[in-house]
């Protein structure tokens, strides 16, 4: 006999559930990573030891935890302002290596004598204009076509990725150090170009990264503009009938996703690699931040901290190896809080509970077999 | 005549485009019920490691084949049971199966004292009829000189267009995949229509990551396959849901990643990552041309692909 239960729609998710849902994703991801750590002869609890060592325990590890967790700042806000309006901007991947392109470009092609915060403004921008070039690519056909987003921003990742390796690897171009033969390079931007470091490979661009996770939430929290994308977002006819132009919006929205990765590929090339480096710049980041941006539930406060966490795990992963774990643990755990994280999203729209006797006959009422 | 540029392209081509058929086609099962999953990636990573590491413990091809599919099909019900379950989006899960299925692929692959990587496969995928027949102008290396999951993709790709098209259980996936109220209505589960077919989606796309880890790169690398889960859910569009066209397109593609090596032998040089490029240039044009708008349910996209099914009354 099935059990019966009722699963109903809920308006507003109480505070603290929408607190409670990622944390426990991240706990049931860890009980995922401890399994598979224990069926294959490791010991789970000197590995999240290790981990967290190597990620916090001292100011370097911590330093380079934010390091790795500026980039993912970036391409966290690119996935949530898209997904928010659903709009499926899966290439953030692609756009942060456009935007290391542009940024390089440029980078290597001003004149050395430029003043440093001239440099810095141009490098740094020209990552965000590549980006949203890059995602216009898939926004145009979008809104005039009607062509959907998600093959052509998944398939202009490996364009930019190939583009890239084309550039540094299989030929001679400006992005090309002239110098490496055997084994190529990418061509140091001008030192003028360069963000400053404050702390330990650690520089000014995470202050960028997290000024404009604020410029997000400002802009749409507390602006006319703001207000009218989140119209849109929670339902395209309701923003239709009020008047706005929704496929503008649609376009604006995926252009500024596409700017936000653009910049965590110009703020790499511009901070700590000074080059495009393609091994530098395939790391998933792209793909990362929508993790980030998930369990963060596309609020791009909450983002600043869960990129600190997701660069904390991309931090403990090469530290790993020297106790013979393989890094692709992280990997692991942070598939595992995304499948966690999406599937707690049902919790906060639904609500659970059990059938009260006299109200049975007329509630809705669903089969949740035991799957 | 075997030897020419042309028919050493094609059957370079059957051989590259067949790990494509697999996932395409269970794709495509998947999609026509009405699910999209961007977990192909993964899935195919998860069978690629599974069937290597059975086939590497046993010896026996036939275990790895069945480890693949089973590991393919396991990590498919965790999108199942997300999209047709908790109806949460479809499109992050597939991609948390992508990220997860590569994790426990490398992991896989690199832990213990004595890792896979880097070891060959103890056995592998070789063809099946006797060399007197291969040896045969033209239709030798076309028809046979295959190894047995070239013969299986054909038998898969023949087998799921009879079914989608020819039979009443292919007609009810249709309908969940189209309008899964009208079929709910009709009697039909929608929700078991719907699991089943991603779990064979998931099978298929395991077998198609064994593919290339026990016969095309028959030794253990952390990623054997490059970016070919993301090359077949492209090609489930180009193919417009159908199978047969599948076989075509995954071939057209295959020869695609043969192309470097036969420019090569026809004195023509041509940097590798502009020819890696071409599968996905291909693809994003032949999705503006073919699929923009009202071409798109004109091509066969499912209607209600992608859309959370809420059951609401009955």
């Amino acid at each position: 006999m099935t059990r019966r239960i009722i699963v109903e729609p809920r308006g507003l998710a109480p505070w603290w559930l929408k607190l409670l849902i990622p944390i426990a994703s991240v706990f049931a991801a860890l009980i995922v990573g401890a399994l598979f750590l224990s069926l294959t002869g490791n010991d789970w609890f000197e590995v999240y030891a290790k981990m967290l060592d190597a990620a916090f325990g001292s100011g370097r590890g911590f330093a380079e935890t934010l390091v790795s967790a500026t980039p993912l700042i970036l391409t966290g806000v690119a996935a949530a302002i898209a997904f928010k309006m659903l709009v499926w901007n899966i290439g953030g991947e692609g756009q942060l290596i456009f935007g290391a392109i542009v940024a390089a470009g440029v980078g290597v092609w001003l004149a050395g004598s430029t003043p440093p915060l001239v440099a810095i403004t141009a490098v740094v921008l020209a990552g965000a204009v590549g980006g949203a070039f890059w995602a216009s690519l898939s926004a145009v056909p979008k809104v005039y076509l009607g062509t959907n987003e998600i093959i052509t921003t998944l398939m202009l990742n490996f364009i930019a990725l190939n583009l890239m390796n084309y550039l540094v690897l299989g030929s001679f171009s400006p992005w090309r150090d002239p110098e490496s033969t055997q084994f190529p390079q990418g061509r140091p931007i001008i030192d003028s170009g360069r963000i400053p470091e404050f702390f330990h490979r650690l520089d000014w661009g995470l202050f960028i990264a997290i000024a404009v996770a604020i410029l997000a939430w400002f802009v749409i929290s507390k602006t006319r503009s703001g207000f009218e994308y989140r119209i849109v977002g929670d339902s395209f006819n309701t923003a239709r009938y009020a008047g706005i132009k929704v496929p503008k919006k649609v376009l604006g929205t995926f252009l500024a996703s596409g700017a936000a990765a653009g910049l965590a590929g110009s703020i790499l090339v511009a901070g700590i690699l000074g080059k495009m480096d393609p091994r530098s710049l395939d790391l998933g980041l792209g793909f990362t931040g929508i993790i980030v941006a998930a369990l963060a539930r596309l609020n791009p406060i909450a983002i600043i901290p869960v990129a600190v966490l997701m660069g904390a795990l991309n931090n403990a992963g090469p530290a790993l190896q020297s106790i013979g774990v393989p890094s692709a643990t992280v990997k692991i755990l942070q598939g595992a809080i995304l499948i966690f994280a999406v599937a707690g999203e049902f919790l906060i729209t639904n609500r659970i509970r059990r059938p009260e006797r006299s109200v049975e006959a007329t509630t809705v009422e669903a089969e949740v077999s035991p799957a | 005549m075997n030897e020419s540029v042309l028919m050493l392209t094609i059957f370079a081509a059957i051989g590259l485009g067949t790990p494509l058929v697999f996932a395409t086609v269970g794709e495509i099962l998947a999609e026509r019920s009405g699910i999209l999953n961007l977990g192909v990636q993964g899935m195919m990573l998860v069978g690629a490691v599974a069937g290597f590491w059975a086939t590497f413990q046993t010896g026996s091809l036939l275990f790895g084949v069945f480890l693949a599919m089973f590991a393919g099909a396991a990590l498919s019900m965790i999108h199942a049971f997300n999209s047709v379950t908790l109806r949460v989006s479809q499109i992050v899960s597939g991609l948390a199966l992508t990220i997860f299925g590569t994790g426990v692929a490398i992991f896989i692959g690199r832990v213990g004292e004595v890792p896979l990587i880097g070891e060959p496969s103890r056995a592998v995928f070789t063809p099946i009829l006797p060399e007197a027949l291969a040896d045969l102008p033209i239709v030798g290396p076309l028809i046979f000189g295959h190894d047995a999951l070239v013969y299986l993709s054909w038998v898969v790709v023949a087998a799921s267009s009879f079914y989608l098209f020819r039979t009443r259980p292919g007609l009810t996936v249709r309908a969940v995949g189209e309008d899964p109220a009208s079929a709910e209505a009709a009697g039909i589960n929608v929700s078991r229509v719907r699991y089943v077919h991603v779990m064979i989606g998931g099978a298929l796309a395991g077998l198609g990551g064994a593919y290339f880890s026990l016969a095309l790169v028959p030794s253990w690398q952390d990623n054997p396959m490059g970016a070919a889960g993301w090359i077949a859910i492209a090609l489930v569009i180009l193919a417009s849901w159908r199978p047969w066209r599948a076989l075509w397109v995954a071939y057209l593609f295959g020869a695609a990643g043969r192309l470097g090596f036969t420019f090569q032998t026809l004195g023509i040089s041509i940097p590798a990552s502009l020819l890696a490029m071409l599968p996905f240039v291909l693809a994003i044009l032949a999705m503006l041309v073919l699929t923009s708008g009202k071409r798109a349910r004109f091509l066969g996209a499912p209607a209600a692909l992608g859309i959370p099914y809420f059951r609401e009354e009955r």
